[in-house]
């Protein structure tokens, strides 16, 4: 069980789903309705600067503002009327218990009521709800609202320390929902209902039903994806000579297109991983259908469910990857056989030697009619074929299928050869290869490699727990992986065995 | 900006009511004014602080259009004809040092990204990590310095436009080993840290409250807001935890305790008296103001989508327009704002890489990373786009303008017998020399103002000896040919004698004398350490 922190702080997502599901804010007027998170410092592990600190109490100070001034967000904080017997006490308890995830201690107690009872002095009139306000700021601004504590100190025998019930139903909801619990979640650790594993699982699989879970399930699939701001997916672009259908505003298309893909797969099919790999569902619209080769006026501008042909199995044959992994003006056999390689069969392959980036791409010639005989001439020197030849470029050549903007191509654009998809993919370090004709045996292959399983589980793992390739967390992605070649074992399946893990359910101390 | 000189001077005392950026009040409201006259009465520190500010773009240059004229020797404004024109008025302030390389070059030393290579090692000079981070195995220069200058050891101010994180490609400070220091991209949110706690009422423009018996509140609130938080860290230095958690805990309390000495003891943040240029007169000349900050921060989230990562969309695109341009000059006026108030001493102000210049007449398609490539994306070979060595231009001048304004502000503010500038070392630093080459020896490095008279003037300084040369950035794409080799090979001086010279020039003493040695390594081998330690007197004013 890899040690962890026991005060790591919330992250800036993390805040501003917090302040959306406790106080129901999502954009603070004092700030022209930018998210929360806009203000505070950017993420880091390390100690809080001055820049961090000030982040959180300014951002505290526009919230309990915005919370106090409306009546509807009020009444997620304070259900009474502050002025009214011990109303202010009250709701330092009762809302106390959500924003820290566990029953305040008597201590925690005092300190709010010691600052309710210096209200007068440290408001302008004193008033019960400017008191309230108050008592809402320091909610924010205290450590124990923005670090993820997991203080018990109670060993379980086996080497490790158990987690209390609060804090377990805390990893669960950030887990899922990168959020704190709901009240069904919470009760569920008022009760002590937290202890076994079947039911974390039980409250796992309710959570996965929440809207919040397929948030978090889409942000994985884009962190899986390496997608994101200045990445090759946002900065995706095409000589306008040779492929003029192609216009920057279809980049956005083209990535929503695989978040839709994810999302359809996980939740509305119920799919497996095979599933993500070979899956024919697609979503077009009358933008991306000519790429698709579809009549583009069956389309509304709205993406739409569709069912493609058997050539397009899976996420790795849609227009997003298709287009983010190609060059300006033709296609990467190299950047997408690299992708495949290292980040969905797990294939370690290192970094080019040196130099490798200054091989010139030979030009086309007779010999050298196709891209992918350039491609192979271009790595056949013996630094660059141990990685090329042998893992990087074949799933690249079977890709050749489609070109840069990723429409179905048979020949090669500017010479008009046959172009051969055929290659021997290695999906696993040791081989053997399989040879494929094409991209459909190509996904087969994926579909069917442990070493893609695996890695799609030691991604998993280390999207949720912030881990990468922790020792610690090999048994877990075993454990994971072997089960997902069980017959009709789900990406949900798999989500919720996330919380099965020992790793999951107790914790090791830091050093 | 020019004009502004007398009214920012550190002995103009400003009308009490005007001053609002009192560090200290923990609570919820503005600083209170009233402070500063036991300030004022206590009378100002008579040292002018020294700082260094590191000003860093991505992607190299065209470095044989970069360089000035003159490789050793005197520089005059007649020797700044190309990229550097817009520097040319500043010539008798610059220190153009020729010859550097940073650690370690892509392909000498470690074999991995060369982009990640640059980030990880540029300001620690140590290897990286082979796994996917890819981290440093040291902290960062602007840590080091800042805990030698900055009184209260505080971390240093990293600031960029754009989007940043703890990703290797748009990362270069580390507040220790493997722990990534991500900049702050929202000049709101730098401000208000100037501010703290300022909160919905920052407007900077809108009178200062009135001093009144309502001002007391405030003050006993920031206390116990301060008593607050310290109950609860204490709860958890009492509990046995790692040290790095324990670590954790005690920074927090430093801030606390740091903010309650302004409350108490009338101390700014880095422990000096909080001088009396630092009022909203001051703010509202540099052009800081509600208004400008609200145009100069992005709307909605900087970093699109619900959960991080997120789709392309315009308002993204808009957002990283503002931060490039108005943004990024904000975060200029807040370094010069941050100097005034002395609540930092040591600054990074970054320039990230993969974007799209589509702005201030500038209207490329594809982003500055597959631009310095020639080919119009990640690919590093073959056909170079039409007139690339024009979009590569264009983006060089442009943010050889964007230094030029960093330095004319910095400049155009008096302080002690000089300004801002002449106080400081403001150093243009690159990721790489040439974009498409990754090399990073013969780096083009230009240093504005002489940290007090340390460094050397008006001159560009040979480190090497022999000849180093332009570098070779046009050899290429000429007449649409294939993208060939436009790296070089001159100009290996280890960058560390540069940094070390730096630490000496801001004020760094080691053991009492003069810093020697900066970094893990200043070769290619990790194990060697540095071989070649000292700084270089040719670039210091005493040689």
């Amino acid at each position: 069980v890899p040690a962890t922190s026991q005060v790591r702080r919330i992250s800036n997502a993390e805040y501003d789903r917090i302040v959306r599901d406790l106080l129901g804010v999502t954009a603070l007027h004092a700030y022209g309705d930018s998210a929360p998170s806009n203000l505070l410092a950017t993420d880091q592990e390390g100690g809080l600067t001055d820049v961090g600190w000030a982040g959180y109490k300014t951002v505290a100070e526009a919230i309990a503002a915005q919370v106090m001034a409306d009546p509807t967000l009020r009444a997620s904080f304070i259900s009474c009327d502050p002025a009214v017997g011990t109303c202010l006490h009250d709701t330092v308890v009762s809302f106390g218990r959500r924003a820290y995830r566990r029953p305040l201690s008597a201590d925690d107690i005092a300190a709010f009521d010691s600052v309710i009872a210096k209200g007068s002095e440290i408001t302008p009139t004193g008033a019960p709800l400017e008191i309230a306000e108050a008592l809402l700021y320091l909610f924010l601004v205290s450590p124990s609202f923005i670090q993820k504590e997991e203080l018990q100190d109670v060993a379980d025998g086996a080497g490790h320390l158990q987690l209390s019930s609060y804090e377990l139903a805390a990893r669960l909801a950030f887990l899922l929902w990168g959020s704190l619990p709901d009240r069904t979640l919470e009760q569920s650790a008022d009760d002590g209902k937290l202890a076994t594993a079947e039911q974390i699982l039980q409250q796992a699989a309710r959570m996965l039903k929440d809207p919040r879970a397929r948030d978090m399930v889409s942000a994985f699939h884009r962190s899986y994806m390496l997608m994101g701001t200045n990445t090759r997916w946002d900065n995706t672009n095409k000589d306008p000579s040779l492929f003029p259908a192609f216009t920057r505003e279809l980049v956005g298309v083209m990535q929503q297109e695989t978040e839709l893909f994810f999302d359809n797969i996980v939740f509305a099919k119920n799919g497996s991983f095979e599933d993500l790999i070979q899956s024919p569902v697609a979503f077009v619209n009358s933008s991306t259908a000519p790429f698709y080769g579809l009549d583009p006026a069956k389309f509304s501008s709205t993406l739409t469910e569709t069912t493609l042909g058997a050539t397009r199995p899976g996420f790795l044959t849609r227009l997003g990857f298709l287009n983010a992994y190609s060059g300006y003006q033709g296609t990467s056999p190299i950047l997408r056989g690299a992708f495949i390689t290292k980040q969905v069969l797990g294939i370690a392959v290192g970094a080019p030697p040196p130099g490798a980036e200054q091989t010139p791409l030979p030009p086309a010639s007779d010999q050298l009619d196709t891209n992918r005989k350039r491609f192979d001439a271009m790595t056949s020197g013996p630094q660059c074929a141990a990685c090329h030849h042998t893992f990087i470029n074949p799933p690249g050549f079977a890709l050749e299928a489609f070109d840069t903007v990723g429409s179905s191509q048979t020949t090669e654009r500017s010479t008009g050869t046959a172009i051969d998809t055929s290659a021997d993919v290695l999906t696993s370090y040791y081989g053997p290869a399989v040879h494929v004709s094409g991209p459909a045996e190509l996904m087969a292959a994926i579909a069917q490699s442990a070493g893609a399983k695996s890695k799609y589980v030691s991604e998993w793992i280390a999207y949720t727990t912030g881990r990468r390739g922790d020792p610690g967390d090999s048994c877990a992605v075993n454990g994971i992986t072997a089960k997902m070649s069980t017959s009709g074992y789900t990406v949900q399946n798999l989500i919720t065995d996330l919380t099965q893990t020992l790793s999951f359910r107790v914790r090791t101390a830091e050093q | 900006m020019k004009n502004t000189g007398d009214i920012m001077n550190r002995n103009n005392n400003r009308p009490l009511a005007r001053r609002l950026f009192l560090r200290g009040i923990g609570g919820l409201t503005l600083a209170a004014p009233f402070l500063t006259s036991l300030n004022e009465a206590k009378g100002q520190s008579a040292t002018v602080p020294k700082r260094l500010v590191i000003f860093y773009t991505h992607n190299g240059c065209l470095t044989d259009r970069w360089f000035p004229k003159v490789e050793n020797g005197p520089l005059a404004a007649a020797d700044l004809t190309g990229t550097l024109a817009p520097l040319a008025q500043f010539a008798p302030k610059l220190l153009v040092p020729r010859g550097f390389r940073s650690m370690n070059a892509f392909g000498k030393g470690q074999s991995i990204d060369p982009h990640d290579q640059a980030c990880g090692s540029k300001l620690t000079c140590a290897p990286l990590n082979d796994d996917q981070n890819r981290y440093p195995q040291a902290e960062s220069l602007d840590h080091t310095i800042a805990k030698l200058i900055n009184p209260n050891k505080s971390t240093p101010l990293v600031l960029s436009v754009g989007a940043a994180s703890t990703k290797i490609k748009e990362v270069i400070s580390f507040s220790a080993a493997n722990t990534p220091f991500p900049a702050n991209v929202n000049p709101r949110t730098v401000f208000n840290a100037l501010m703290l706690g300022a909160g919905t009422s920052s407007n900077p423009s809108a009178p200062a409250p009135t001093m009144s018996p309502e001002v007391d509140y405030r003050l006993k609130r920031g206390q116990s807001v301060i008593d607050f938080v310290r109950g609860d860290l204490s709860r958890l230095q009492k509990l046995k935890m790692s040290s790095a958690d324990h670590n954790r805990v005690q920074n927090w309390l430093d801030l606390l305790r740091d903010t309650e000495v302004g409350v108490g003891g009338m101390m700014g943040n880095t422990g000096s008296m909080q001088p009396s240029a630092c009022t909203s007169d001051t703010a509202m000349k540099l052009g800081v103001t509600d208004a400008s900050l609200t145009a100069a921060s992005p709307t909605g989230k900087i970093t699109p989508g619900v959960f991080d990562g997120g789709t392309a969309s315009s308002e993204g695109d808009k957002n990283l327009a503002t931060s490039f341009t108005a943004g990024g000059d904000m975060m200029m006026n807040l370094i010069a704002l941050n100097m005034l108030c002395d609540a930092n001493r040591v600054f990074v102000l970054m320039y990230p890489g993969y974007v799209v210049f589509n702005w201030d007449g500038i209207n490329d398609t594809t982003d500055h990373h597959s631009i310095s490539h020639r080919t119009g994306s990640i690919i590093v070979t073959g056909t170079c786009l039409a007139n690339v060595l024009d979009h590569i231009n264009r983006i060089d001048q442009w943010y050889a303008g964007k230094f030029a304004k960093l330095v004319g502000l910095l400049d155009s503010i008096q302080e002690g017998g000089g300004t801002l500038l002449d106080h400081s070392a403001t150093m243009w630093l690159p990721e790489l020399s040439d974009g498409a080459a990754h090399n990073l020896n013969n780096l083009p490095i230009v240093i504005a103002g002489s940290a007090g008279g340390y460094l050397k003037q008006g001159a560009a300084v040979n480190v090497e000896g022999s000849p180093i040369g332009p570098g070779n950035s046009d050899n290429s794409c000429q007449d649409g040919a294939n993208k060939g080799d436009t790296g070089s090979t001159t100009g290996n001086v280890p960058i560390n004698k540069l940094y070390v010279t730096l630490m000496n020039a801001v004020g760094c003493t080691d053991n009492g004398g003069k810093v020697s040695k900066f970094g893990v390594m200043d070769g290619m081998n990790a194990t060697a350490g540095i071989a070649n330690p000292g700084e270089v007197a040719a670039l210091t004013s005493s040689v």
